[in-house]
């Protein structure tokens, strides 16, 4: 009889202070605004689990203080409590119900992953460079960018490639995020659906300056981005049309930089994971199949456009990627190979 | 005294039966890898290999003996050999996820290719390992039968064996490998190679510093039939490393094709 | 040891600072000797304080106990670590001289700051302590076959534990003061940094205001497995001190190896801490490659401690499964251990064999910057997430080496004070061994983001949620127990530890599932709501209990029981704080702070919660301090407390405190349930 009551009063806390942690945790505002598609499931996702932390918690915690506060001795009550080793229904019953329970949210989660990695044919391409500690984003339609500007509601598939160390592509408002790991290529899906500056946060330690690897991301309309988008080929194309015939090794070092070769070649002769490239420009290059070449236009341009074709002794192939650069980078890049004496 | 000469041949022909059937399962999986280098086969045979050694050269069984009277007077022999064999075993466990890992991280990077190697020496190592572990269980039976000079003879021979394994590994395999191009920086087959065989090796000389340690010993009077613990550790540990090398062996020499 | 050669506590602080300011001297000269040149900044930077430090504490010590113990071993781990290093650069010099090299041997820049001098260096210096220390002078009587004695147990004064004892309970008093002192260095590395990110002197921008990115990033990093070996210290502390009793043992099984395990942390703190020297490393503890192979020299000092550290975890956990196998008392059936021996055991499990698993990854890591071998390097055919993966195979588990002791704490005390049997004892023993056993197949759940197979990744988090069901079963049991017991009135402090603990823990196991599915996953991971997270468990399943298991056997160890004012201060300071710490992190994290970070931009809005939370990690300092009072103002009293003052039925509380240097005169046997609390006329055993 008394028992029953017990059970009854923590029956009925049990479900109030669930009920009311949810909703206070509903009404703290814990998210950032929800700015892609992918963060609608899982938010909705997020929402389920809140569910079930404010039920657990108050499912545990309740009849914890409920105990403390009735079955704590009254002063000078002693006596031992009553002697009830356990039960073996009510064991499987607290195993197996979480046992179902958590098999569903494991049923629940595969779906949501799914949802967010659903797959539009008609996604735009961007590639995405990080490296320490700066981000790069290049575009298809040729050219480079520091920002990373996206239409609303269209599905851009992000290429994540690194150039040293491993680094994260995260934007919070959009939940997803992605490593880059060097040497291989993750893939990342984004929709935004809200206009709007962002930024992305590098969410792996890469280094002394990891806290500072942030870029801005901008959110616009359709007709917002292919205006942007055209200025940039505009702009391009300028910048191409001045370099044709005339390289410049300003360009050119600030392409060792942007492109990474920095992260491979030196440029004081120090050891790296490819050759330095102090005194290289009319040098004489011993080849692994044992040839000797000397460093001159034709050899730099074929060693750059098809790093495989030749490779220096001492060397791995296969090391140096093909970066596919235009013709009047590499030209620049040259030009500035040979002011490195 | 027959009964002693009795288990005394007994137990030879036991060492002998037992090395003629590991021979034959090398020989085995060398065949299996000239013709189609399945790894599931190769597996199978290392696993029955190791099994064998395991129970024959290892004892494992002595591990769950019932104990005699004296199993809770905790100073007496008996219980100490019993509890050191435990603590042996579970230190053996602890090892094998080291080799363990290892073999996951060979598989992880280089996947069914193997790097390229001499063949003849690789059977030849293997094959002085297997002899060395045949003459280890020489050794301790005879410390069992109370034979200490048998023992140490054939303690002496293992330890010979043993260091020219490890000698060739080192001053023969290596120089050989990286002559051919497997340098332990130059990729990342070079690495594991130099890696599995070097923590092997490093295992072997350890082996070689209990032997030799036990071999003076004895040489020195101690151990007896009853009271031999150092020499059944120094055995058993033994035959672990060899139990390693069953599963590297085919690892690096056997398993899928040639790798570039 | 000789008593002649102490000099007292205050001589001693006098040589500590003394100590501290000949070892800044020498860094300072060192430091110029290396680089040819002066400057003031040498006096300020970590390098020369570390050798300050390591001087100080010698000198200390040495005021303390003379050329003895502890001493002896840091003096032979420096000698030996400058040997090694001079070994090495010996053999590069005659060499390169051979080879027809360029350098000589004195230029110091060359070769004798070169990594892998220091690298051989550090590992011999390792070993050197432990023959200094003489931890390992038996073994070498046993390898030129001489007898050594069997031990006599003696009473311990307080010099005993500054030497090599073999007495378990010296041990694990030993384990638990050194627990302390990293929980006490870690604690002040995070105080720090904290300090750092409440800061911002510099509005907007960048803003770092007292120490430096590499300098945040290292002690961040060193904070991380700093504690990290705390933790696993202050569980061998606890186990090695109770078990033993608690099975009727008189000892370990294997009492020189669990001297050798003890004593072998010391070297790996030193390492782990010198690191700092030797330019820090700013990976995190996870120390991911290709990171790591970029990282100063500090990042070799710290896999090479913790890879020492692990054989302490190894030859730990072998003992304690061969204790409890082979010891206990008569009667002691399986199901009538002491629910704490089944944690024990669970969490050995895990040691023994997945510990390897971090050791080969550090190593392969460490042999990947010394020798080039590209294990982790794509462009020679290396993969970075093997790494990642041998790391996890082992950093996973862990966490359930560090809980389960602390749960099985709470399951082994609770009982006493609500007295009322444990609900469902055999399956709160087998949710041990359950959650020991999948814990080995989650690993790849810190790994959601890296670019393994995706496929894999389903799987991994449905392993991953299941931990929830033998977890939950412990929790309900907790409710269970304590649900129409007759709870103490009193509410003493070690109670009050258990309940914060509960508390703490499922607030961290809580949020262990939204971690766990992998859409949720991709926004959380690497925020800090991961931080709280794992600062909820770690705190909830092994802080909590274990400060209440100090709190309970301290009186055991030492006859005195600590002071209950100060325990409560110290509880109801501690909670709140701690909380406030989490759940705040767990918020901003939610809301976009990524882990890792030495500075934050300021447009987030998050100024106001740093300040926060490092106001409450001061709360928690400031408890700890408490405790540490505590502890000093009851070992200055004269109160005795010698009687079962719990009124438990455990066996250890049946014998006088402190427990006798032998333990119980007699094996006792068992012939009851361990917590059949409130069935009239009943023992557990019979003594
Ligand atoms: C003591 C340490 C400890 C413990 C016990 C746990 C327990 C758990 N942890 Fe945690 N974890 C860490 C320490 C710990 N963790 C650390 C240190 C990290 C970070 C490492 C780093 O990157 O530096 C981490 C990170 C971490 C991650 C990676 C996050 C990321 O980096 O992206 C994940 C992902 O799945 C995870 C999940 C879990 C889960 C599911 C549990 C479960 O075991 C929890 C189970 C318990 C409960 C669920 C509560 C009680 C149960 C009930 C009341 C029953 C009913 C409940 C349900 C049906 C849901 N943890
Ligand atoms: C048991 C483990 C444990 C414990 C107890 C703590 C305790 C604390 N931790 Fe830590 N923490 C980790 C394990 C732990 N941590 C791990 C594994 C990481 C991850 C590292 C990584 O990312 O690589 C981490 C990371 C971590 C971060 C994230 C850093 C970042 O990502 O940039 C933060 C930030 O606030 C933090 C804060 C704290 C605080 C304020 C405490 C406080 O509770 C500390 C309170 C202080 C004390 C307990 C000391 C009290 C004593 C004294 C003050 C006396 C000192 C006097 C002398 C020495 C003479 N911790
Ligand atoms: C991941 C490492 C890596 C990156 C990044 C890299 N390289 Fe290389 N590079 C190499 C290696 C290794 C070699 C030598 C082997 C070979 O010739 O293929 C090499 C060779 C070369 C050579 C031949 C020159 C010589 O020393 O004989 C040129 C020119 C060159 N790289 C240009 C570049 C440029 C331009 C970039 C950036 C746009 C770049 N590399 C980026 C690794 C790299
Ligand atoms: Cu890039 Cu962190
Ligand atoms: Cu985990």
């Amino acid at each position: 009889m008394q028992n029953s009551r017990h059970f009854v009063i923590v029956g009925i806390l049990v479900i109030l202070v669930a009920v009311l942690v949810n909703m206070g945790l509903d009404a703290a505002q814990l998210f950032p605004v929800k700015a892609s598609i992918q963060a609608v499931p899982i938010d909705w996702m997020f929402d389920l689990q809140i569910k079930a932390i404010s039920f657990f918690f108050a499912l545990i915690m309740v009849p914890m203080v409920y105990s403390l506060v009735v079955f704590r001795r009254k002063p000078g009550e002693t006596g031992e409590g009553a002697h009830f080793e356990g039960h073996t229904g009510l064991e499987i019953t607290w195993t197996t119900i979480p046992l179902i329970l958590v098999i569903g949210l494991g049923y629940l989660g595969a779906g949501n992953l799914a949802e967010v990695r659903a797959v539009d044919p008609q996604a735009m391409d961007v590639t995405v460079v990080g490296f320490q500690w700066g981000w790069r984003f290049d575009y298809p339609q040729g050219f480079s960018s520091n920002k990373l500007y996206l239409p609303v509601n269209k599905q851009v598939n992000l290429t994540l490639q690194s150039l040293d160390v491993i680094h994260s592509f995260w934007v919070p408002e959009f939940r997803v995020k992605q490593d880059l790991v060097p040497g291989e290529t993750n893939y990342l899906r984004i929709t935004p659906i809200l206009i709007g500056e962002y930024k992305v946060r590098c969410a792996e330690i890469c280094g002394a300056s990891h806290a500072y690897m942030e870029s801005p991301v901008i959110v616009v309309s359709q007709a917002d981005y292919d205006a942007w988008l055209s200025e940039q080929v505009a702009a391009a194309q300028a910048a191409e049309a001045a370099a044709a015939g005339k390289p410049d090794s300003k360009r050119g070092a600030k392409l060792y930089e942007e492109k990474g070769c920095k992260a491979c070649h030196s440029l004081d002769g120090a050891a790296g994971v490819g050759p330095t490239w102090k005194g290289l420009f009319g040098s004489n290059v011993e080849l692994a199949d044992g040839a000797t070449v000397t460093a001159d236009e034709a050899f730099l341009v074929e060693s750059i456009k098809e790093p495989g074709a030749t490779v220096v002794k001492g060397y791995p192939a296969n090391a140096m990627p093909a970066l596919g650069l235009k013709d009047t980078e590499i030209a620049d890049l040259i030009e500035f190979i040979k002011t490195l004496k | 005294m027959s009964s002693n000469e009795h288990s005394h041949s007994n137990s030879l022909f036991q060492g002998i039966v037992t090395f003629v059937v590991l021979a034959f399962l090398t020989a085995v999986e060398f065949f299996i890898a000239i013709t189609n280098a399945s790894l599931l086969l190769l597996t199978t045979v290392a696993f029955i290999k190791a099994g064998i050694v395991v129970y024959y050269y290892m004892h494992i069984y002595k591990l769950f003996e019932d104990e005699d009277e004296h199993a809770h007077d905790h100073n007496s022999f008996a219980w100490k050999l019993a509890t050191n064999r435990l603590g042996l075993w579970l230190f053996i466990v602890s090892d094998a996820f080291l080799f363990g890992g290892l073999l996951v991280a060979r598989f992880n990077l280089l996947g069914l290719t193997r790097p390229h190697l001499d063949q003849v020496l690789g059977l030849g190592v293997t094959a002085a390992l297997l002899l060395s572990s045949f003459f280890m269980n020489r050794a301790e039976t005879l410390m069992a039968q109370g034979d200490r000079k048998g023992f140490v003879t054939s303690a002496a021979i293992t330890l010979l064996l043993g260091l020219g394994f490890f000698l060739g590994v080192v001053f023969v395999e290596w120089p050989n490998a990286a002559h051919e191009g497997l340098t332990a920086s130059g990729s990342a087959a070079g690495a594991v190679f130099y890696m599995m065989t070097g923590m092997h090796a490093f295992h072997v000389l350890t082996g070689l510093i209990f032997l030799g340690i036990i071999i003076r010993n004895a040489l020195r009077g101690h151990y007896s039939a009853e009271q031999h613990w150092a020499v059944e550790a120094a055995t058993v540990y033994w035959h672990f490393v060899d139990v390693v090398w069953i599963f590297f062996y085919p690892a690096l020499y056997l398993i899928g094709r040639l790798g570039g | 040891m000789k008593n002649s050669s102490s000099r007292g506590f205050i001589t001693s602080l006098l040589f500590l600072v003394g100590g501290l300011v000949a070892g800044l001297l020498l860094g300072v000269i060192l430091h110029a000797l290396t680089t040819g040149k002066f400057s003031a900044n040498y006096f300020t930077d970590v390098p020369s304080w570390m050798l300050g430090f390591l001087v100080g504490a010698l000198a200390f010590f040495y005021g303390l106990l003379g050329y003895n113990g502890v001493v002896r071993g840091l003096v032979w781990q420096v000698v030996g670590t400058l040997s090694g290093a001079a070994f090495v650069t010996l053999v590069r010099w005659i060499l390169d001289t051979v080879g027809g090299g360029e350098y000589t041997l004195f230029d110091l820049r060359n070769y004798g700051l070169s990594e892998p001098a220091w690298v051989f260096g550090g590992l011999v210096g390792a070993l050197s302590f432990m023959a200094g220390v003489g931890a390992v002078g038996d073994w070498f009587k046993w390898a030129k076959g001489d007898e050594t004695h069997d031990h006599h147990p003696e009473e311990p004064t307080w010099r005993t534990y500054f030497g090599v004892s073999l007495d378990h309970k010296v041990i694990g008093i030993q384990y638990t003061m050194t627990s302390l002192l990293m929980l006490s260095v870690g604690g002040l590395f995070a105080l720090i940094f904290r300090t750092e990110l409440a800061l911002r002197l510099k509005p907007d921008g960048p803003s770092m205001d007292i120490i430096s990115l590499n300098l945040y990033n290292s002690l961040m990093s060193l904070h991380g497995m700093v504690m990290i070996v705390s933790i696993l210290l202050g569980i061998a502390g606890v186990i090695n001190y109770l078990v033993p009793l608690l099975i009727g043992a008189k000892d370990m099984a294997f009492p020189r190896m669990n001297a050798f395990s003890y004593w072998v942390t010391i070297p790996a703190a030193v390492l782990l801490l010198g690191s700092l020297g030797f330019g820090g490393f700013d990976t995190g503890w996870t120390g991911y490659p290709p990171l790591a192979t970029r990282a100063p020299l500090g990042m070799q000092m710290f896999y090479l401690g913790v890879w020492v550290a692990g054989w302490s975890s190894i030859l730990g956990a072998l003992n304690l499964i061969t204790t409890v196998l082979r010891m206990r008392a008569k009667g002691m059936t399986a199901f009538k251990m002491p629910i704490f021996v089944w944690a024990s055991l669970a969490t050995s499990l895990i040691s023994l064999t997945a510990t390897q698993m971090i050791g080969l990854a550090f190593q392969l890591s460490m042999f990947q910057r010394l020798f080039g071998m590209p294990f982790f390097d794509v462009a020679k055919g290396g993969n970075p997430i093997l790494f990642q993966h041998l790391f996890w195979f082992y950093s996973h588990p862990v966490v359930y080496v560090f809980v389960l002791p602390g749960l099985g704490v709470i399951s082994e005390l609770l009982p006493v004070f609500v007295r009322k049997p444990l609900f469902g004892y055999k399956w709160v023993a087998m949710s041990s061994i359950g959650i020991a056993l999948v814990g080995f197949l989650v690993w790849a759940h810190h790994m959601f983001t890296s670019g393994m197979n995706e496929y894999l990744r389903v799987p991994f988090m449905y392993a991953t949620l299941l931990v929830a069901v033998p977890t939950g079963v412990k929790f309900f049991s907790w409710v269970a127990t304590l649900w129409q017991g007759k709870i103490t009135r009193e509410m003493p402090t070690p109670f009050l530890f258990l309940l914060g603990g509960i508390v703490v823990f499922l607030l961290g196991g809580l949020t262990g599932p939204p971690n766990a599915t992998v859409a949720t996953d991709l926004h959380l991971h690497d925020t800090y709501f991961i931080v709280g997270h794992f600062h909820d468990t770690m705190f909830g399943g092994y802080i909590f209990p274990f400060f209440a298991a100090l709190y309970y056997w301290f009186p055991k160890a030492t006859g005195k029981r600590l002071n209950e004012t100060l325990g409560k201060w110290h509880f109801w300071l501690m909670t709140p704080s701690f909380l406030i710490l989490t759940l705040g992190m767990m918020r901003i994290g939610l809301l976009g702070m990524r882990r890792r970070i030495a500075d934050f931009d300021p447009t987030l809005g998050f100024d106001a919660w740093h300040v926060i939370l490092t106001i409450s990690a001061f709360g928690i300092a400031l408890a700890v301090l408490i405790f540490f009072f505590n502890i000093y103002k009851t070992l200055k009293s004269s109160e005795k407390a010698t009687g079962n003052i719990w009124d438990s039925r455990s066996p250890e509380w049946q014998v006088p405190s402190p427990m006798p240097a032998y333990n119980y005169e007699k094996e006792f046997e068992v012939v009851g349930e361990p917590y059949d609390y409130g069935l009239p006329g009943s023992t557990y055993v019979k003594m």
